[in-house]
């Protein structure tokens, strides 16, 4: 039999991984501590870090995982100091090197190749970050700490230079709240995240959570905090979602196997981003109660 | 090409539900408005006639009843449908399967031989026997062979597991078990969720569904096709999530490692994850 050798391309333009990882200079770090190193951050080694230009773990220690040692304690309400530390780490000893800086929680997954195609289309010069926008507490909204936010080279700046000014403050514990307070004061504009048929890409919860539309009811917080209109069932994300939260090791080699190798066969999928979609088939609700 | 090609060129695949009364709105349902559709036909066989629309075989309900529940649906599809597909796809209420990549798999074979292809288990058989949670699919032969079977008393119904004791009739009316995995050896049906085969446990006494697989098991990123066609054990709202991650999640620009169109050029699964 004859065994064609010849690597099939996908016919789409615009799809070539490598590209993409050379022209989006990514680098991520993951908020973490000495307990969850076994526990959950060798798995997120094992799976989806690798594919960051880049990745730091930060935690309170230094070790040979490897960890950064950053000058903070542990615990929740240290996170927030963490999260400046680790910014002013990456500023002082990175900065030139990468265009994008990731910041995930250990139990974020995240597809960095979807996060790298949203990026490839913005101006890393520009003050900007992109997460999932949430409306409460700031005036221009913040970015859910759980499902990651990426902040552009000027927006890393911007906030490096708040807190040299005095403009930043650790003013809360509430990390992702706090930070997004520093955007708006330091200028830095709050991205759009949605793909171009408005799902969502950013995650703060396992896509149960969301997939599954519910019978009327009060609307449970992480709704009512959402920035934009929030979708219940199959619209509310993106074929190209960034990010889940709340994923521990199983799930992160489950949301391996589902993102980079379960699909089906001749399947001719509903979002192509480099072509206009022809026609909206999410109509059908799904509504298991 | 083998058999006749449906009106969209797949393969024409009719597929049954075994169900009951009780299911039908917690799980048939959205069987209904996930997977179903994607069959040529799709009976929801049950021991009531209802305009779900179901089925109303001559059987009792009950889990000793399954057995008799298979034989009178295949009965029924025999008298009805035979001409019009060519594959029978049997799967439970609480199964998943990707239509698309089973279509694939039945491409390449011959509806007019005496085969049948599932999760091929080792015991109680000598030729061994498809697992029933996973899904079964006869074919047109195979259907034949089995209804032959039971009209001249070849086959009984002595047992009632279901799907040990359809083993053992094909086996009895030489139909062949066919071997499901795809080209790089990994399986296609699967009798449990994906999470029982993806992770790579520690060394421990092998639990009784990696002893029965026929084919030696794999455990981690190795267990499980890209075209996966099917997952047991699977309950509404993971319906919905499997669903969305084999239809719409994917990675922008990720060059798969599975490609059956072409050879796979290196094995990239040598990393063992291992959780523990």
């Amino acid at each position: 039999m004859y065994y064609d050798r010849r690597v099939v391309k996908n016919t789409q333009s615009g799809e070539d991984g490598s590209v993409l990882s050379q022209k989006v200079r990514l680098l991520c770090w993951i908020m973490t501590g000495p307990k969850n190193l076994e526990s959950r951050v060798k798995h997120i080694k094992a799976t989806w870090a690798k594919r960051c230009s880049k990745i730091f773990y930060m935690s309170s220690v230094e070790t040979d995982f490897p960890t950064v040692g950053l000058n903070v304690s542990e615990g929740r309400d240290q996170l927030y100091w963490k999260t400046i530390r680790a910014f002013q780490y990456i500023y002082q000893h990175h900065l030139n090197d990468y265009d994008w800086f990731l910041k995930a929680d250990d139990d974020t997954f995240v597809v960095i190749e979807n996060l790298q195609h949203l990026l490839s289309k913005q101006d890393p010069n520009k003050p900007v970050y992109f997460g999932r926008r949430f409306a409460p507490f700031v005036q221009q909204g913040y970015m859910s700490g759980g499902a990651g936010y990426v902040l552009s080279k000027e927006a890393l700046k911007r906030f490096i230079k708040g807190f040299d000014t005095g403009e930043c403050t650790h003013f809360s514990i509430l990390e992702d709240m706090a930070l997004g307070k520093c955007m708006e004061t330091m200028k830095v504009e709050p991205g759009d995240s949605r793909d171009v048929n408005g799902r969502q890409m950013f995650h703060p919860y396992p896509p149960d959570k969301y997939l599954i539309k519910k019978p009327p009811r009060r609307r449970p917080w992480y709704l009512l905090y959402d920035h934009y209109k929030p979708r219940e069932g199959p619209d509310c994300c993106s074929d190209h979602a960034v990010s889940f939260h709340y994923i521990y090791p199983v799930q992160m080699y489950m949301l391996e196997y589902f993102t980079y190798h379960l699909r089906a066969y001749g399947y001719k999928y509903r979002y192509n981003p480099d072509v206009l979609e022809e026609s909206n088939n999410t109509t059908a609700v799904y509504d298991p109660n």
